[in-house]
């Protein structure tokens, strides 16, 4: 271990030393920091125009003033997805599935707003967050760091002088690690605390639960990648005859983990598993709407049933008769029916979602940039789990929202006198305001077990590898 | 101090070192001579344990060096032909680095004093390394060898590309720790400086030991007219 360390010493005083590590180092801060400033620039704008939408939403449906509790379900309200203070750090898939989605009785309505749409189209290939900038600009700098660790050794000769003293190439390899992994986090911990900082200063709605596992978790998680590629880096340097081969390993790798393999993957999961489009999917739930599930029981047939089971229950001969009013509770069995009918699609939707969600995960076995990348958007609650999440919720309350106005319809007006029934701001008070919580953090890390699995096997397997080689290897036959 | 027992090194069906025997005692300076590719290297290479044999072993203070590489590589100094230091440290800072890996630990007074008995200008002390010539920066390795108390010297050519004033002072600096108990293996192209400096020498030809005498029974014309009967055999 003493020789590690003053191998590490020695390494960090050459990097310092080295303008090369120095300017690199540079450019990482302040790239990382251009990204923090344009995270909090994009969630405090984001943010003030939810909050600000949301009030006028809010007074826009309080003042709406009396009416039928059914042209109030049309009438209906935006709800609005709130940026959460991770998402400063990864925007993860935010910027692509929507910030708000109105709300109405029998339509479940897209999500609109899509800060992609607003962007030219190099924005959309990727914006520079934090995440990306340590997803894939770190792993750069550290192979610039680390790909002539042994080979410069070998290179000049001091590889042989080291070794004569009794140095294991193993205490020279860690002591390497160690160093880079100093250097890695002068740069980091600047970085982190002012992440940390901001969050606080910005004080934030509490829409992130378990904030404070999920932040110790990404912190973990970005350590391991990091200590990833250090490894990495220096052994492939270990069993290369000449820094310019290590360097091109080195950026194959980096080049085959950023780029050739998810954007392949994301191919294949589009072709293997195809999303219906937009207009095939929403005809598809009118179709279904209009003549039954089971395409043989069209609405009429539905609604007529409907009527029979009532009358025989109640024991009358009309709908007239009925102690409610049964146009209220044939817009809500209708309204329940079109909910099961989206169900159906929006399962059939999900479960091709998770094919090809699954499909990057077990890629990520291979692939420890799709592993942190998942892992990353899963905790900052950008994820497609997250947003799908936000979906199921707001579907849900629209649910409640509508039940709620076809219920008070049926249960407080007449049948046949649509136009001389009103409620008022009592009954809009009593449609309380969306808000929403994340998953917990338990939910998220079972959806990405695989992917903590397999960051945690490339660690443990470098280690066991990078011990094993150092052993085996001799100083004159990298 | 140093033996070798039928060491040999093959490389395929090539064969670098054939059954090499071999004894150095303490304070004996054993110079090996040899065209390029006679096994010289490959000797020193085989004792510092940078390679294994194919047969035989190779003893350091009664220490085979597969066995034991990191006792035997702790009483042993290795100065190759061209010491290569660390370019961004300067020459004491390259000392004080390797003296710690060997578990010595010096002021900079003392690290300052070695760098200048063992004949490097003050003013180059503090240089970084990348402005020493090759004979300062064998100096810095006969620095580190005595700041590591080294019991065994092995140098591969160290001579090899000097001046002869700056070959003159390494030889004599050699002789200084003879006097103190070291013993040296010492790979050379250099008859004069064998026949100058070492206590015993050998004659190494296509990876066979074919001539092994004492300094003391040979002139230098002998030694050359033996050195190059071999050569041309």
């Amino acid at each position: 271990m003493k020789t590690s360390i003053r191998i590490a010493k020695k390494e960090i005083k050459i990097a310092l030393r080295e303008k090369l590590v120095l300017t690199l180092s540079c450019i990482i801060l302040v790239l990382l920091g251009i990204s923090l400033y344009t995270g909090v620039i994009a969630y405090q704008q984001q943010q003030k125009t939810i909050t600000n939408a949301q009030e006028e939403k809010r007074e826009e449906w309080l003042g709406q003033g009396d009416k039928h509790p059914h042209i109030a379900a049309h009438f209906g309200t935006f709800i609005f997805k709130p940026k959460t203070v991770l998402s400063l750090f990864d925007f993860g898939l935010d910027t692509y599935t929507g910030t708000s989605v109105y709300l109405e009785a029998h339509y479940q309505h897209q999500f609109m707003f899509r800060p992609a749409q607003d962007h030219s189209s190099m924005i959309r290939f990727g914006e520079l967050s934090s995440a990306l900038v340590l997803q894939i600009l770190m792993p750069l700098l550290i192979i610039f760091l680390a790909y002539a660790s042994f080979t410069k050794e070998k290179e000049r000769g001091t590889l042989r002088l080291l070794s004569s003293q009794g140095v294991t190439l193993t205490s020279i390899a860690w002591g390497k690690i160690l160093a880079y992994f100093i250097i890695l986090l002068v740069i980091l911990v600047p970085f982190a605390l002012g992440l940390l900082l901001l969050s606080y200063w910005l004080k934030t709605p509490d829409t992130v639960a378990d904030l404070g596992i999920r932040i110790v978790l990404l912190g973990s998680t970005y350590m391991a990648y990091i200590f990833i590629f250090v490894v990495l880096s220096v052994l492939v340097s270990l069993k290369s005859s000449i820094s310019r081969n290590a360097l091109l390993t080195l950026l194959t790798c980096w080049i085959l983990f950023t780029i050739i393999i998810p954007k392949t993957i994301a191919n294949l999961g589009e072709s293997l598993y195809p999303l219906p489009s937009m207009k095939i999917y929403k005809e598809a739930i009118l179709k279904d709407k209009a003549d039954g599930l089971d395409g043989k029981t069209p609405r009429a047939e539905r609604m007529t049933k409907l009527e029979k089971e009532l009358l025989t229950k109640h024991k009358v001969d009309s709908v007239q008769q009925l102690p409610f009013n049964y146009e209220g509770v044939r817009m809500q069995a209708g309204e329940e029916y079109g909910d099961k009918v989206y169900d159906v699609h929006w399962g059939r939707l999900l479960n091709i979602f998770n094919k090809q969600n699954k499909l990057g995960s077990y890629v990520s076995v291979v692939n420890p940039y799709i592993a942190l990348r998942n892992i990353s958007m899963g905790l900052s609650a950008t994820d497609l789990n997250a947003s799908i999440d936000f979906q199921k919720k707001v579907e849900n309350y629209r649910r409640i929202f509508i039940k709620k106005m076809n219920d008070d319809m049926a249960e407080n007006s007449e049948y046949g006198k649509f136009y001389e029934y009103s409620v008022g701001l009592d009954m809009w008070k009593s449609v309380e305001d969306f808000t929403y919580k994340t998953p917990s953090i338990y939910t998220t890390l079972k959806k990405y077990a695989l992917e903590l699995a397999s960051l945690f096997c490339w660690t443990i397997a470098l280690i066991l590898f990078l011990n094993y080689i150092t052993r085996k290897t001799k100083p004159t036959n990298g | 101090m140093l033996k070798a027992n039928g060491l040999t090194k093959k490389y395929g069906a090539f064969t670098a070192l054939n059954a090499l025997d071999l004894e150095i005692g303490e304070g004996d300076i054993f110079c090996l001579l040899g065209a390029n590719g006679a096994g010289k290297s490959t000797t020193i290479n085989l004792f510092l344990n940078f390679i294994e044999p194919t047969n035989g072993n190779a003893t350091i203070n009664d220490m085979d060096v597969s066995k034991h590489p990191l006792e035997t590589k702790q009483i042993l100094s290795y100065i190759p032909e061209n010491l290569m230091l660390y370019p961004n440290l300067t020459g004491l800072e390259n000392l004080d680095f390797f003296c710690g890996l060997g578990g010595k630990n010096y002021s900079k007074d003392e690290l300052d004093t070695l760098l200048q008995q063992s004949g490097l200008q003050t003013h180059f002390i503090n240089k970084r390394v990348q402005n020493y010539s090759k004979g300062m920066r064998q100096k810095v390795g006969i620095a580190l060898a005595r700041a590591r108390e080294a019991k065994v010297l092995l140098l591969d050519e160290p001579t090899s590309g000097l001046d002869p004033k700056a070959s003159n002072e390494f030889s004599e600096l050699l002789l200084e720790m003879k006097d103190k108990g070291v013993t040296t293996l010492m790979a050379t192209h250099d008859l004069f400086r064998a026949k100058d400096t070492g206590t015993h020498i050998g004659i190494m030809k296509e990876g066979v030991l074919v001539e092994k005498f004492e300094s003391k029974d040979v002139s230098f014309q002998d030694l050359e007219k033996l050195y190059l009967k071999h050569m041309h055999n």
